[in-house]
């Protein structure tokens, strides 16, 4: 018993508890919409949640552990939506499910995340020479780009798909009270990818060229691939999340992936903590579920309310958080100190110094950001690479 | 100028759907039981503590098209305080309105929808705008719940039978004005002034250009978002003797001013019913504007007379201080829409209660509205009816309205 | 003909551009922050035109010699309030963040924005507002109508530039601007109070914005709680375009920008696509010159 006791210690709980926190929460919703009917407020709330955690922890790979400002992640979601509702729509005509099946969903996830992966190849293009803001600017500019040229777009196939210009396309919606089930699996095929990627090499060099991209050069890695990497794999996951949009939707419109759109996104992104894929989750979720109860509880003349508690939220969050000035208050009050609290006074759990694991280490947590500009002399001037000659930072 | 508005009745015209039974859809309405004269009363999920009868409603009150939904939202609770005074006699209960905010956006119509029907919502009039309305439409048909939509005209929302329009569908609205054109307008130079990534100004423009005489010559130009720079526009369309503007009131506005001194004086802007309320624009004279403006539409806010006019005072004295639109008028008539067919239907001998179901309601409504012995006065729509100063409705089983049309003219041209 | 009308539309958008882009550039050159809330304050100067507008109207009514009044104490009163809400929202939500990351300065700004268009809708209400400042006619030549009013945008602008470029070459507050902008820890090494003068840039920044709110009224009239939003966002690219935290460089990207918009909607299949053509330009410049058309090349530092 002991020993069954001590090698479940041993495992790595910390790595998985996104795993089992999601898996637990997506096994109870299905079990429940699957034996009683749950609301449907509730389903299409998880359908949105699910959502946004896809498309913050996609988002978080490029801003959170590449550093760089991505603005434009609801075009590449866009292009995912249309690909899924051109492929359910073939899928109709050709009477393969009605368009709104298991394997239509799998067939058009793939081709979603391709298309939507090979036009974050191309915006990791000019990621190459550009940083910062003007990187930033680039990416909202090709959201921009994407939405224009798809709200413009007449295009008709017989027996296949119809899009209509500003109107978009009509799509099959998958079921209602079950989509939300295929919506916890992409959550849990996300966090995987994503934080399989950050624990390898890949994610350690990623995060080296956040860090300090010339020390990383310098050190032998190879920038160029990792940043196209990253890109890549976040624009082909909120490709997927297109496509799970398309079909939990009965039409797919251009005008929906507006810039507005990105920036919720990185909202929820920033708000839980850079580089920080539970906190992606969580802010994702509480954002959603603040919003759809700002929406559904503020009725009539109420409604302008709405924008001014969200606004004031974000900021009064932002600042307790990030403020250096709160910094004393926000150490002895927070989450994990409330846990250990618990757990030392409350549950009286003992601190086993055997099972503290390589946690400073530990994936999510770079522990401290090297300032090379300390370590080497301020008066050190790079040449400049024969590659990238206007290679430049602000 | 003496009259600030002067209003012609130069064309009155029903708008004839039939040549668009194309656009119904599959679906067939004789699949639903006839309800008529039966009793649908009891249902278990409302049986627990109803004590109205729901009308719920989803549109736009914050964002930049909050303008609209506001409208909606204060002339329903109008048509709803006005009902209630008599409804508990005629009827057996009373009505709630209820209205969510969709800030114009697709995604949040779901939600709403939702919970519209969670807090028990029985009776809806779908969204104001087109956009959330194609999705809002999808998921009333699923759950059979009846829609009468006040404005959002797209030609697919009554595509399934549970849904009627209070407002002309956009191909209706843009086949009627080109045939307007080719009647009146022989020989002009034609003009078209469009917003590009928008359902209603793309649907109406697509079907005016297709119905409008070969012979024109027709010069576009267009704009998208909240883009408020016409300049270039307007030297595009400067030598137009004629130019027809599907758009809404605030956008068509700032291109008059624009164009105040460069458009050619005698010439004509002809919009549709989004053009409802352009005299009615803060700070901004339609005398200063030499041309003249006239819309096709089913409202004239700035009516004095007739059932119209009176609407107007009750709804200016009624509690809010939302701006009144055609939005508006056709939501109050929605509402007494409503009322009206379920007095017909008690009329027939039908019972039911404040306790029937969303999808009960929809059966009768969706039978009551079409039929030929039913007929609704409101205040949208030419308010003739023989000198009574009201109008005729009456629905298709497509669910396209007829009603009259009327050209007002908000402004002539200055001699 | 047709192109040179096309150019002084394109002007008359582009100067107003490039008012904004001023005020970007000015509070990203020195704050080093995005600031999505300018568009707003922008909004709220329009307003404070409105609601002065319509204070002094009725009195100067019956005074026809006294009309000049209304209007410049209008514009003086949006010079001043614009100032005094920049500096508040400086000292209430950005300050606290002075020192955290990039990031969480630009969602504070971006929750100002949002705070600011709630207000705005609430106070104002939904209904478009026409503010008409002064409208003194145009001049015609042939086809070509140049109005008075794109004139006034467009010497306001080149005057603003002119003002900020000598302001920040030739006086102390100018000189410790640049400091800080250089390299923030060697000014406070060198006694430059940093407070002091992000607020001051704060200030300066939100009084260009009331100044581009009002040269925006002056072209378009038309006054809603988005009315900053787009010009906002047109303008942030204006910034980049000539290269961000450049004076001249706002300048010359604000009116590339109008001219670039009004030519493309002057060609009617290739006016829908108006946003694209202005963001591929975008794309194309920065990816031929990183940083802008003027801006600075700085060489990275390990």
């Amino acid at each position: 018993m002991a020993k069954i006791w001590n090698a479940i210690c041993k495992v790595k709980w910390k790595h998985f508890v996104n795993y089992i926190a999601i898996g637990i929460v997506g096994l109870i919703f299905s079990i429940m919409t699957l034996t009683t009917k749950l609301p449907m407020s509730t389903t299409v709330l998880l359908e949105t949640i699910t959502l946004n955690i896809v498309l913050a922890v996609s988002l978080s790979l490029v801003v959170g552990f590449l550093g760089e400002l991505s603005l434009g992640h609801a075009g590449f979601m866009c292009i995912g939506a249309y690909a899924g509702g051109i492929i359910s729509c073939i899928f109709k005509e050709s009477n393969i499910e009605e368009g709104k099946g298991i394997l239509t969903f799998i067939v058009s996830m793939i081709i979603g995340a391709v298309v939507a992966g090979i036009f974050g190849f191309l915006v990791g293009l000019p990621a190459l020479r550009l940083k910062g803001d003007y990187l930033a600017i680039v990416t909202l500019a090709f959201g921009e780009i994407v939405k224009t040229v798809l709200e413009n777009l007449d295009l008709k196939v017989e027996n296949g798909f119809n899009i209509r210009g500003a109107l978009g396309m009509r799509t099959p919606r998958f079921d209602k009270e079950t989509l939300f089930i295929i919506g916890f699996v992409l959550v849990l095929l996300t966090v995987f990818i994503v934080q399989n990627l950050i624990r390898s090499k890949h994610g350690r060099a990623i995060t080296a060229i956040r860090d300090n991209e010339i020390a990383a050069k310098a050190s032998g890695i190879n920038v160029t691939k990792y940043k196209l990497m990253g890109f890549v794999i976040s624009a082909a996951l909120a490709g997927i999340a297109g496509v799970y949009f398309s079909f939990a939707n009965y039409n797919v419109k251009a005008s929906v992936f507006d810039y507005n759109y990105s920036i919720e996104i990185l909202i929820m992104v920033v708000l839980g903590g850079m580089g920080n894929v539970s906190g992606a989750i969580i802010s994702a979720t509480a954002i959603t579920w603040i919003n759809t109860e700002l929406q559904t509880s503020l009725t009539g003349e109420l409604a302008v309310l709405k924008d001014i508690i969200y606004a004031l939220i974000l900021v009064i969050i932002i600042i307790y958080n990030n403020a250096p000035g709160l910094k004393f208050f926000r150490e002895r009050f927070n989450l994990r100190r409330g846990i250990d609290w618990i757990k030392h006074k409350v549950l009286r759990i003992k601190h086993d110094a055997s099972h503290e694991k390589d946690d400073e280490s530990a994936w999510d947590r770079v522990p401290t950001k090297i300032e090379m500009n300390e370590v080497l002399s301020t008066d050190f001037v790079v040449v400049e690479s024969t590659q990238n000659p206007d290679k430049e930072e602000k | 100028m003496k009259f600030t508005r002067i209003l012609a009745l130069v064309l009155a015209l029903v708008m004839c759907c039939g040549m668009l039974a194309s656009c119904g859809g599959g679906d067939d309405n004789t699949a639903n039981k006839n309800v008529l004269g039966t009793n649908v009363s009891a249902s278990d999920e409302f049986t627990a503590g109803n004590k109205v009868v729901k009308i719920g409603c989803s549109g736009p009150l914050t964002g930049p098209a909050a303008v609209y939904g506001l409208s909606v939202e204060k002339a329903a609770k109008l048509a709803v305080s006005e009902i209630n005074a008599i409804a508990a006699e005629e009827l057996g209960f009373t009505f709630q309105f209820i209205m969510l905010d969709d800030k114009h956006d697709p995604m949040l119509v779901t939600n709403n929808y939702a919970s519209l029907i969670e807090q028990g919502v029985q009776i809806t009039l779908g969204t104001v705008t087109t956009g959330p309305g194609l999705e809002f439409k999808e998921y009333s048909h699923d759950d059979n719940v009846f829609v009468l939509t006040p404005s959002a005209s797209g030609d697919d929302i009554p595509e399934y039978g549970n849904a009627f329009q209070m407002c002309f569908a956009d191909s209706n609205q843009g086949t009627a004005s080109a045939q307007y054109f080719n009647e009146n307008y022989v020989g002009k130079k034609v003009g078209i002034f469009y917003k590009s990534d928008d359902d209603y100004s793309t649907g109406i423009t697509n079907k005016f250009k297709s119905a409008l005489d070969k012979s024109f010559t027709v010069v576009e130009a267009s704009f998208k978002g909240e883009e408020s720079n016409f300049a270039t526009q307007v030297n595009t369309l400067k030598d137009c003797d004629v130019i027809f503007m599907p758009i809404y009131y605030t956008p068509a506005s700032q291109f008059m001013l624009a164009g105040k001194n460069t458009v050619k004086a005698n010439a004509i802007y002809y919009g549709c019913d989004g053009l409802d309320g352009i005299d009615a624009v803060e700070g901004f004279d339609i005398n200063t504007i030499p041309q003249e403006i006239s819309y096709l539409s089913h409202f004239n806010s700035g009516a004095t007379e007739g059932e119209a006019g009176e609407f107007i005072a009750r709804y200016n004295a009624f509690e809010g201080d939302a701006t009144l639109n055609q939005f508006g008028a056709a939501a109050y008539d929605c509402v007494w829409a409503i009322y009206e067919a379920l007095k017909f239907a008690k009329a027939k001998g039908t019972t039911f209660g404040k306790t029937t179901s969303s999808s009960n309601f929809c059966d009768i409504l969706s039978q009551v509205l079409p039929h030929e012995e039913f007929q609704f006065h409101g205040v949208t729509g030419a308010q003739t009816n023989g000198g009574l100063n009201k109008s005729d409705i009456s629905w298709q089983k497509n669910g396209f309205v007829n009603k009259e049309a009327v050209k007002y003219i908000v402004k002539e041209a200055n001699k | 003909m047709e192109f040179l009308i096309n150019l002084v539309n394109g002007l008359s958008l582009g100067g107003v551009y490039a008012m904004i882009a001023l005020g970007y550039t000015m509070v990203y050159g020195i704050a080093k922050m995005l600031n999505f809330a300018h568009g707003d304050i922008i909004m709220v100067g329009g307003y404070t035109v409105y609601v002065f507008l319509n204070l002094f109207n009725p009195l100067v009514a019956n005074a026809p010699w006294l009309a000049f009044l209304s209007p410049v104490v209008a514009i003086l009163a949006s010079i001043i309030v614009c100032p005094i809400l920049g500096v508040a929202v400086e000292k209430t939500a950005y300050k606290p963040l002075r020192g955290a990351s990039p990031l969480a300065v630009l969602i504070t700004a971006i929750g100002v924005s949002y705070l600011l268009q709630s207000l705005a809708l609430i106070i104002f209400g939904a209904d478009v507002k026409f503010v008409i400042i002064a409208d003194l006619g145009a001049i015609k030549l042939g086809d070509l109508i140049i109005k008075y009013n794109t004139i006034i945008t467009l010497v306001a602008t080149v005057a603003v530039m002119v003002g900020l470029t000598l302001f920040v070459k030739f006086t102390k507050t100018g000189r410790a601007m640049v400091a800080v902008s250089e390299d923030r820890d060697a000014a406070r090494l060198m006694g430059v109070n940093i407070n002091l003068i992000i607020t001051v840039t704060f200030a300066i920044g939100s009084a260009l914005a009331a100044l581009a709110g009002v040269c925006s009224l002056l072209e378009t009239p038309s006054l809603t709680s988005t009315f900053g939003a787009l010009p906002g966002i047109k303008a942030f690219t204006a910034a980049v375009i000539g290269g961000i935290g450049s004076i001249p460089g706002a300048m010359v990207g604000g009116l590339l920008l109008g001219v670039v918009e009004c030519i493309c909607n002057s060609i009617p299949p290739l006016a829908p696509y108006t946003m694209a053509v202005e963001f591929i330009i975008l794309i194309v410049i920065l990816l031929v010159k990183p940083s802008g058309i003027l801006g600075k090349k700085r060489r990275e530092k390990v």
